[in-house]
């Protein structure tokens, strides 16, 4: 009692009870939650077994299940799709608004934050008014492209299997632009003016600045923007259950929904745990790759 | 030369209006279908200004019972946002001080828990919450769940604000005979304020637009939050879309309003956090 209070007062519990709160609360909300759902991925959980602390061990027959299901090759394929199209769509045209909003007129950092408003919106909504927007019959997306004459007909974005993943995808970088925009804004006004100043100097044109310095300088900035892009679109979960539900007939549907659906509308808990686990090493293997290249940055 | 310039000053804020214009339409969008009756809303070509706009918020406000599931958003999200706020901001603040591989070590855990997403920490929390009896409970069910998954970005967020906070104020607090906790409370909260305040404002906006948890914790329509209902009002085939957008606006706009009030410190805030 007499040492803990001492070092209360010389400061060092004070910290170390700050620090312990937080860090209790996740152990109990997070940390154990996720021990909890590598245990059940081991085990039968159904609605029958849901309130039992003793439930029958099935070893790894969960996982063989999920990953032997005929839909997994789908979902799988459906999950890289939209990580990949998502995260490169939201960094390319993220950069291209940055590095306009660099230029210098009236209004551009404000204009520039104006982007933010939809990454503040809730996804559900942003579901709900991107579903009437993607409308078959007459959502205003079909008309500006037939209005530009890009596509002939009408294409029914959410009911046909073969579109739904990019209907969700297309929201999905709405969603995601402002974030990229803003972090790689930061990235870019980092940027020393007068590195620029010596290359025109030495009769580098536009172009060759861009691939010469801004891309290099870049590298931290784009490799933070591109970790955290598939952190948060492998988080992506609200726009799936606004606009598709995961289907038709899977055709957009991919893990991290199917692990919701699998325990939420199916009741086959230990399938959606083991799934469940299978993604959270993903995304957790992403983040400590992400986590240990800012700490490089920062000793060097 | 300077004549030039101003020209293509113009033309440069000309192009990024259009652009802002083209990345704000689905807002523009939602509110301008909010006011068009049915027969405007399947026009073709769609109408870009409703002709005989129709305000449908008393309508829409009573039929879907939203009074409720606002009330229950907002109990959610400040529920949230209190505990988040009480546990976070002295642990931003211990882990801005504090140096040493402890805290580093409690710093990478934090960082970790924060990527964990929603969809796939909900099947154990579920789980465990109705085998300890909490379901019982389904809002504060939903504040806890929440908790542990905003906790990890305020203490981010707010650590960032509490590295700018000199020390030396703190020690001339403490040379004063301030304790510890006296020191923290007088000196370094008051001075980081602005810093917890954007961190809370944008934990709570994050709360209100949560859907997973609430979803699947929270069986009773009587508490269900905003975004639940426009789920199960939207249904699979909906073609009540004023309906469906005056609901949205009506959920959004207050959101959009603080967002416009705070949009600088909200943008400054954000990028401080993220890259640290």
């Amino acid at each position: 009692m007499t040492s803990s209070r001492s070092s209360f007062r010389d400061g060092r519990g004070f910290d170390r009870l700050l620090v312990g709160l937080t860090l209790g609360f996740l152990l109990v909300f997070s940390a154990f939650p996720l021990v909890y759902n590598l245990i059940m991925s081991f085990q039968e959980v159904d609605l029958f077994t849901l309130g039992s602390f003793d439930r029958p061990w099935v070893g790894l027959e969960n996982y063989a299940d999920v990953t032997g299901h005929r839909v997994f090759g789908l979902i799988a394929t459906n999950t890289a799709i939209f990580v990949a199209v998502s995260v490169a769509a939201q960094l390319v045209i993220g950069f291209a608004l940055a590095l306009f909003f660099q230029q210098s007129f009236p209004g551009a950092t404000w204009l520039r934050g104006l982007f933010l408003a939809g990454w503040i919106m809730p996804g559900l909504v942003v579901g709900a008014v991107w579903s009437f927007i993607l409308s078959g019959d007459f959502g205003v997306l079909n008309w500006g492209l037939m209005t530009l004459g890009i596509t002939d007909g009408r294409v029914f974005w959410l009911s046909s299997p073969d579109t739904a993943l990019y209907a969700v995808i297309i929201a999905n970088v709405w969603l995601g632009v402002p974030f990229n925009m803003i972090l790689l804004s930061v990235g870019l006004s980092a940027i020393p003016e007068d590195v620029y100043e010596a290359a025109e100097l030495d009769g580098a044109g536009r172009v060759r600045r861009f691939l010469t310095i801004t891309l290099p300088l870049m590298r931290a900035q784009i490799g933070a923007v591109l970790s955290l892009g598939i952190i948060f679109t492998l988080q992506q979960f609200d726009l799936f259950a606004a606009l598709t539900q995961g289907g038709p007939a899977n055709g957009s549907n991919v893990l991290q929904y199917w692990s919701w659906e699998l325990s939420f509308t199916d009741y086959r808990i230990g399938q959606g745990s083991a799934v469940s686990v299978l993604m959270i090493l993903l995304v957790v293997l992403v983040a400590v790759v992400y986590v240990r290249s800012t700490r490089h940055e920062h000793v060097a | 030369m300077l004549r030039d310039d101003r020209f293509a000053r113009a033309g440069l804020l000309a192009i990024a209006l259009v652009l802002v214009g083209l990345y704000l339409f689905p807002l523009y969008w939602m509110y301008v279908t909010a006011l068009k009756t049915g027969t405007e809303i399947s026009a073709w070509p769609p109408r870009f200004w409703p002709e005989t706009p129709d305000v449908a918020v008393v309508e829409v406000w009573e039929r879907l019972r939203m009074g409720t599931f606002l009330w229950n958003s907002l109990i959610i999200a400040l529920g949230t946002t209190a505990v988040v706020v009480l546990l976070g901001t002295g642990c931003g603040y211990a882990l801005a001080r504090v140096r040493g591989l402890w805290m580093d070590v409690a710093l990478f855990l934090i960082l970790m828990m924060q990527v964990l997403p929603s969809s796939l920490m909900i099947t154990p929390i579920f789980v465990a919450f109705s085998q300890f009896g909490l379901l019982e409970y389904p809002r504060l069910s939903v504040i806890l769940a929440q908790v542990a998954k905003l906790l990890p970005f305020y203490v981010v967020l707010v650590r960032a604000t509490f590295l700018q906070v000199p020390r030396e104020l703190e020690e001339a607090a403490l040379v004063d005979g301030n304790s510890r906790l006296g020191a923290f409370l007088k000196i370094n909260v008051p001075l980081a304020r602005n810093g917890i305040l954007v961190a809370a404002v944008l934990i709570m906006l994050q709360a209100l637009g949560e859907y997973v948890y609430s979803r699947s914790l929270i069986q009773e329509r009587a508490f269900q939050p905003a975004t639940v209902g426009l789920q199960s009002f939207m249904g699979p085939n909906t073609s009540d879309w004023q309906g469906v957008m005056t609901y949205a606006a009506i959920y959004v706009t207050p959101i959009l309003l603080f967002f416009v009030l705070l949009q600088r410190q909200i943008v400054s805030g954000l990028t401080s956090g993220a890259l640290k």
